[in-house]
């Protein structure tokens, strides 16, 4: 939760924020909202508000929220709708297709994003990052990868996303000492919640209706949705987060076995096989060789790297979004996959 | 012979089949990608291990390491990039659509023609093993004369690009002549232009082109369906462009005076359809026996492709740059003529043109359908 609860949110500046439509976006907003922000959210022309509205009325501050309609690609309207903005949150990101089209929503259009911030005299940036940026291949099995884990070296190695992220974040911290804006850097992990599924692809694969999960004993790097948008309202404001990186997890994360027990405790069902843990960097490093060998007739989408960096048995902390956010995850890791595997159950 | 060195323009989503099928073909080497956003160049270097990455097309055209610059920008661009590496000295592959429209095709053939350089355009689906099997039928003169040719094309509306197009009303899509369908109509297009001759508005050689698009996707405000026809004197041919059928199909019927075939590019099939043979009753066993026969060929086939490692879905790219490769160094034809270039966008610019005149003259039914896109 964060630390601003005044009410004289009309006369501080607008924190402006882009991807605020999103699943984590609109979440965000209504934070903000509710810690007595006023918005100003920078939407693509298509961009569907509906949810957005939706999510800030259920906080009931309906005149704190302004929209501007742009064209990212056009420098001076995103400079103008960003001035008289000393904060931007920059959330607007892809989640999937090749590294080409990741990169162009990532690393491209972040870099246009900060320069135009800068053009706009926003002072502090708040980038949306991820945990899997880290080396987590290079940890020992059991080991606590924590912020001062090194960045990824062999980040082309890696999945396309966790490859985009790595480039937008390091592009950001150029851009932000080139031009002097202070920036936050949060790295969440697994966002879930009403809306995506409860089991992400730490714990396995999932083809078709049937989850091949990847070990058992990894913990799960998780953070509920609404959990990590309280995180981002604090760090928008935080004077202690000035230019620092976070990670952002919730508390008593589950192991990808205690994972699955608690989804079928709310009444899903999960159809399984269980690939051992010491098996799993073997078994995708074969893969790997017969996609080499037959000129990606199958495509090299594992990688006994990509299995090392993904499913390694790891653990998180969280104490130091606790110590500099003032920050802890207010819905329960329970209540939060209790909530999501029902909206899932809803769906089907 | 050491391999010719390749540059890649444009390094968005086609540049990594690009850089895979270039890396599978021995006389070609990609020695430099480049494109404006440093960072998009970076990705597919890293990526493909290639160690030269730029941003600036001069610094690109002065390599002398850089013998064929491959073109895999957006269409706007492909006119006045290809002129300026031709000038260069450059030999250039461009991916389709060759040009906005038939002038600037016009244009950059002559300055290639020239400058004594190379061009090809990316019609590679012609180059498909599945497309050269179709050919040895109808070479073989199993179907006999072409009369009809029929092309299928299966746009995914709901895939990322189709989403970003139908979601952005700026997107650079929408702002060619021919809207969504310029970048794709090319494909199915060519299929037929195989065997139908002929230029519009050439009197003494025409082709007749008739077309006509459609909206029918309720939250997307542009055409997202089109049928175009063809015919020259001999033989017609029609596209049916598609953005609702699930799944999307890349199909071509091929129908002669002694046979028909269907080509299915996903599934690697051609299916042959003899003349009649048999009287009445007796060929509705006939018929069914022998596609029975033939798909139990197919699936060995395909096993048997499996197993050699032989199933890409850029096979036909792969393939047209070989060819392509090897026109350069003088040991083999040229892989598309350069008139075929100027006249399957000139078609393009009649199939445009008839259709934007037919949605003026038709009115657009009262109630779209129900949503189908995702």
């Amino acid at each position: 939760m964060t630390a601003s609860h005044e009410s004289n949110g009309q006369s501080r500046p607008p924190i402006a924020l882009t991807g605020a439509t999103g699943f984590l976006g609109r979440r965000t907003a209504a934070a903000l909202v509710r810690d007595g922000h006023r918005i100003r959210c920078l939407l693509r022309g298509s961009s569907d508000e509906q949810p957005l509205r939706e999510a800030v009325a259920a906080v009931g501050r309906n005149d704190a929220i302004e929209i501007v309609r742009l064209d990212f690609r056009d420098a001076a309207a995103v400079r103008d709708a960003l001035a008289g903005c000393r904060t931007l949150a920059h959330l607007a990101a892809g989640l999937s297709g090749s590294a080409s089209t990741l990169f162009a929503s990532g690393a491209v259009a972040t870099r246009h994003l900060l320069h135009a911030a800068a053009d706009a005299e926003v002072g502090r940036v708040v980038l949306i990052s991820s945990l899997g940026v880290y080396e987590a291949s290079g940890l020992a099995r059991g080991a606590e990868q924590t912020e001062a884990t090194p960045v990824d070296r062999r980040a082309a190695d890696r999945d396309p996303y966790s490859y985009s992220k790595i480039v937008q974040e390091r592009v950001a911290r150029e851009v932000a000492a080139e031009r002097g804006l202070e920036l936050v850097v949060l790295r969440p992990g697994v966002i879930f919640g009403e809306g995506r599924p409860a089991i992400a692809s730490r714990a396995g694969l999932t083809l078709g209706g049937l989850l091949v999960q990847m070990g058992g004993r990894q913990q799960m790097p998780y953070t509920y949705v609404e959990n990590c948008a309280d995180a981002i309202a604090a760090a928008a404001v935080s004077e202690a987060a000035a230019g620092e990186t976070i990670n952002i997890l919730d508390d008593d994360l589950p192991t990808a076995s205690e994972l699955v027990r608690h989804v079928r405790r709310f009444g899903k069902r999960v159809r399984r096989v269980w690939v051992p843990g010491p098996l799993v960097p073997t078994m995708c490093g074969l893969y790997h060789a017969y996609s080499r060998w037959s000129g990606g007739q199958l495509p090299p989408v594992l990688t006994a790297y990509r299995a090392r960096s993904m499913w390694r048995p790891v653990r998180y902390s969280n104490r130091r979004a606790k110590e500099l956010l003032g920050w802890s995850p207010r819905v329960p890791m329970d209540e939060a996959l209790r909530r999501t595997v029902e909206a899932e159950r809803r769906l089907r | 012979m050491s391999p010719l060195g390749i540059a890649i323009v444009g390094c968005g989503q086609i540049a990594d089949a690009h850089l895979a099928q270039i890396a599978a073909v021995p006389g070609g080497r990609v020695v430099a990608v480049c494109d404006t956003e440093p960072e998009l160049a970076e990705q597919a270097a890293d990526r493909f291990g290639i160690a030269t990455r730029l941003t600036d097309l001069g610094e690109l055209l002065a390599m002398p390491s850089v013998d064929v610059v491959h073109l895999c920008t957006p269409v706007r661009s492909h006119a006045p990039l290809a002129i300026r590496a031709l000038e260069a000295g450059k030999h250039v592959y461009v991916e389709k659509p060759f040009t906005v429209d038939a002038a600037e095709a016009r244009e950059v053939v002559a300055v290639a023609r020239r400058e004594s350089r190379k061009l090809c355009l990316g019609h590679d689906q012609l180059f498909d093993p599945v497309w050269r099997r179709a050919r040895a039928y109808v070479d073989a003169g199993r179907i006999g004369r072409v009369v009809h040719v029929e092309s299928v094309l299966g746009y995914p509306i709901g895939g990322a690009f189709g989403r970003e197009v139908a979601a952005d009303p700026n997107h650079w899509v929408r702002s060619l002549p021919g809207g969504l369908f310029q970048n794709t109509l090319s494909h199915p297009l060519y299929r037929l232009t195989e065997f139908i001759g002929g230029w519009p508005d050439d009197p003494a050689d025409p082709i007749d082109v008739q077309a006509h698009w459609m909206r029918r996707i309720a939250s997307i405000d542009i055409p997202t369906e089109m049928r175009v026809h063809l015919a020259d004197a001999d033989v017609t041919g029609t596209v049916t462009f598609l953005s609702r059928a699930k799944p999307p199909q890349r199909i071509s019927r091929l129908y002669g005076d002694g046979g028909i075939l269907e080509v299915d590019y996903d599934a690697q099939t051609v299916r042959h359809t003899p003349a009649g043979a048999l009287p009445g009753a007796f060929e509705k066993l006939q018929r069914p026996l022998g596609h029975a026969a033939e798909s139990l060929g197919n699936v060995a086939r395909s096993l048997w492709s499996f197993a050699r490692s032989d199933i890409h879905y850029f096979a036909g790219m792969r393939n047209l740059f070989a060819a392509f490769y090897d026109h350069i160094r003088k040991m083999g034809p040229e892989p598309i003529a350069m008139d075929e270039m100027v006249r399957v966008t000139a078609i393009m610019d009649a199939a445009f043109a008839s259709a934007r005149e037919s949605e003026r003259s038709v009115s657009p039914p009262s109630r779209l359908p129900q949503e189908v896109a995702r």
